[in-house]
C-alpha cells in the first residue's frame, strides 16, 4: 500500500533524478544550472519528507538560495561559446576528464555494491526527535561531539577553497587572457 | 491537512484566504505608495477616480489585464514566461508560514448525525516547526525570478539588473541571517508561535547579573532585548525586497527598468505583487521577532477572557474565533505601520552607488551582525532568565 509519504517520496525522487540527469544532458549551461536548482529544491523536500525540516530549510538557503544563484549569475556573465571551446579542446584535457569521471563512477559503484551486498543497518530514529527544535538540537549535538573532526575538516577545506579561489582569480591566463 | 473532510475543507479555504490577503493587500499598498509619495513631494497623487482615488486601483487592474502581451524577439520563451510566476511563489509561500493570529479551537460537535472531533485551526498556511529557517529558505529562491527575467528578456539592461539583484540578495542574505542569530539565541526556538508566546507578559522583565529588572512602561518585546539585531535585520530586508535605497536591480535612472524592462501588462503586475509580498513577509517577520507578533502590549486577551468579560456566556468556538480576529487586526496594524516605514524610507534616502551597497553589506552590516551575535552570546552566558 502506497502511503502519502511514499507517494511524495517517489514524486520527489523522480523529479530530482530527472533534473539531475538534465544537469548533465542539457546543452545550454543556463538550463543545466536551472535544472540543478530544481534538483536542490526537490532534495530539500526529500529531507522534509523525512521530518528533517531544519536540514530542508538549510538546504534551501545554502544550496538553492545562494550557491546555485552564484552559478547562474556567473554563467550569465560569461561568453559561453568561448568558454566551451576553451574547455573542451585538447586530448590531454579530455583524457584527464574521462579518468576523473571514471574514478568517481567506480567509487560510487563500489560504494553502492558494498552497501547493497550487506544487510542495511538503520539506526532507529531517536524517539525524542518529535519537536523540530529537539531534532535540531540533536543534530547540533552529534555534529559537535561525534562528528567534530569531520566537521572541522570540512571547515578547513572550505577555508582552503576560499583562499585558493582568491589566488586563482588574481593570476591571468587560461580563459582570462585579455585578447577576446 | 486534516483527519476528515471538514478539517481538510476548512484548511484549504484558510490557505486560499491567506493567499488572497497577500494579493489583496497589494492594490491597497500601491495606492498608499502613490498617495503617500504625493503628499511627501507636495503634490496630490492619484485622486480623481472614486473617493480619495481609491478606485484608481480598479482602473489600473483592468488596464493591466487588457494590455497586449509582449514577447521580445530574441528572448527565451520558457524563462521569460516563467519569471513572473516565480516572482509570486516565494512571497506567497513564505507569508503562509507566518502565524497571523492565534489558533482557532473548535470543540467537538454533532452535525447531520455524525461526530466531529475537536479541531485546532492555526492561523497560518503550514507549520513545519522550524518556522524561520523555512521562511528564509523559501524567500531566498526569489532571486531566481529576477535572474530568469533578466536572462529570458535577452536585453542588456535586464541582464545587468538581474545580475545586480542576485549579487545583492546573496550579500544581504548573510547579514540578514546573522542578525537573526542573536534573537534566536534569546528565544531558544525556531518556531514563530513560541517566540510570540515568549513576548507575552505585561512589561519588559529580565535578569541582569542576578537581579530581576522590570521596566513597567515598556512592552515585553524582542526589540528591547536585541535592538542592534532588529536594526540590521530591518535594513537587510530592504535589500532583500529590492526597495529603495537598495533598488539597484531596477534603477530607473541607469537601467530603464532593470530586470522587468521587457515586461508589461499583467506580467509586470506579478513582479509588483512579488515585491510587495516580500515587503509583507519582511514586515510580518519583524513583527513576530521584535514587536510581539499578533499580541497586544500591556493587555493580554485569551479566548476564556473574551468569553467571560466581553460577551457573557458566549460559545467557546465563537470566543476563540473572535480572539483570532482581534489578534489578526493587531497583526495587521503592526504590519501596515512597518509597510508605511518602507514607503517612507523610499522618499527619504537616495539610492546607493553599487560599490557603496556592497561595502555596506559586507563591511558594515556583516561585522555588526557578528558583533551582535557575540554580544548576545556573552550576555546569555553571564546573565539570563
Amino acid at each position: 500500500m502506497l502511503t502519502s509519504t511514499d507517494f511524495l517520496f517517489y514524486v520527489l525522487a523522480f523529479i530530482s533524478v530527472f533534473f539531475g540527469a538534465a544537469v548533465v544532458i542539457a546543452r545550454n549551461p543556463i538550463y543545466s544550472a536551472m535544472s540543478l536548482v530544481i534538483t536542490m529544491i526537490s532534495v530539500a523536500f526529500l529531507f522534509g519528507a523525512l521530518d528533517a525540516w531544519f536540514l530542508a530549510g538549510v538546504q534551501l538557503i545554502v544550496y538553492a538560495g545562494a550557491v546555485t544563484v552564484l552559478f547562474v549569475m556567473v554563467l550569465m556573465l560569461f561568453d559561453l561559446k568561448h568558454e566551451m571551446k576553451t574547455f573542451s579542446k585538447g586530448l590531454l584535457g579530455n583524457g584527464v576528464k574521462l579518468i576523473a569521471s571514471g574514478v568517481t563512477l567506480g567509487m560510487l559503484l563500489v560504494y553502492i555494491w558494498s552497501t547493497y551486498a550487506t544487510e542495511p543497518t538503520f539506526k532507529p530514529l531517536p524517539p525524542a526527535a518529535t519537536s523540530s527544535i529537539k531534532a535540531t538540537k540533536d543534530l547540533a549535538t552529534s555534529l559537535f561531539t561525534d562528528y567534530i573532526f569531520a566537521f572541522e575538516a570540512i571547515g578547513a577545506l572550505l577555508l582552503i577553497i576560499a583562499v585558493g579561489a582568491v589566488t586563482l582569480s588574481r593570476i591571468t591566463g587560461g580563459t582570462h587572457h585579455a585578447d577576446s | 491537512m486534516g483527519k476528515d473532510a471538514f478539517e481538510i475543507t476548512l484548511n484549504i479555504v484558510k490557505m486560499i484566504l491567506i493567499f488572497l490577503v497577500m494579493v489583496q493587500l497589494v492594490p491597497v499598498l500601491v495606492w498608499a505608495e502613490r498617495r503617500v509619495s504625493g503628499f511627501m513631494q507636495n503634490r496630490f497623487g492619484p485622486n480623481r477616480i472614486g473617493p480619495l482615488g481609491l478606485m484608481q486601483l480598479l482602473a489600473d487592474a483592468v488596464k493591466f489585464l487588457f494590455k497586449e502581451p509582449f514577447f521580445p524577439a530574441k528572448g527565451v520563451a520558457a524563462m521569460y514566461h516563467a519569471a513572473p510566476v516565480m516572482a509570486l511563489i516565494p512571497g506567497a509561500l513564505a507569508l503562509a508560514a507566518i502565524p497571523l493570529s492565534s489558533a482557532v479551537i473548535v470543540e467537538p460537535f454533532q452535525w447531520l448525525g455524525r461526530e466531529f472531533g475537536p479541531y485546532t485551526f492555526l492561523a497560518q498556511g503550514y507549520d513545519f516547526g522550524v518556522g524561520i529557517v523555512m521562511v528564509l529558505g523559501i524567500s531566498s529562491l526569489g532571486a531566481y525570478s529576477l535572474l530568469m527575467a533578466g536572462w529570458g528578456s535577452s536585453n542588456k539592461y535586464s541582464l545587468l539588473g538581474a545580475v545586480r539583484a542576485s549579487a545583492q540578495m546573496i550579500s544581504y542574505e548573510l547579514a540578514l541571517g546573522l542578525s537573526l542569530v542573536g534573537i534566536l539565541m534569546i528565544y531558544g526556538t525556531f518556531s514563530f508561535q513560541e517566540m510570540i508566546n515568549q513576548q507575552l507578559g505585561q512589561a519588559l522583565h529580565f535578569n541582569a547579573l542576578g537581579k530581576e529588572v522590570v521596566i513597567s512602561w515598556l512592552p515585553n518585546w524582542g526589540i528591547f532585548y536585541n535592538p542592534l539585531g532588529a536594526l540590521i535585520f530591518f535594513c537587510a530586508t530592504f535589500a532583500e525586497s529590492n526597495r529603495l535605497p537598495f533598488d539597484l536591480p531596477e534603477a530607473e535612472g541607469e537601467l530603464v527598468a532593470g530586470f522587468h524592462t521587457e515586461y508589461g501588462g499583467f506580467a509586470l503586475l506579478m513582479f509588483y505583487i512579488g515585491e510587495y509580498g516580500h515587503m509583507m513577509v519582511a514586515s510580518a517577520l519583524v513583527t513576530v521577532f521584535y514587536l510581539g507578533g499578533y499580541t497586544m502590549p500591556f493587555y493580554e486577551i485569551t479566548p476564556a477572557y473574551v468569553q467571560q468579560a466581553w460577551f457573557g456566556g458566549m460559545h467557546p468556538n465563537w470566543a476563540s474565533l473572535l480572539t483570532g480576529v482581534v489578534f489578526a487586526l493587531v497583526m495587521l496594524v503592526k504590519v501596515m505601520l512597518l509597510l508605511w516605514v518602507f514607503i517612507w524610507v523610499r522618499w527619504t534616502l537616495p539610492r546607493f552607488r553599487y560599490d557603496h551597497l556592497m561595502d555596506l553589506g559586507w563591511k558594515t552590516m556583516l561585522p555588526w551582525a557578528l558583533f551582535n551575535t557575540i554580544l548576545t552570546a556573552a550576555w546569555i552566558a553571564f546573565s539570563w532568565r
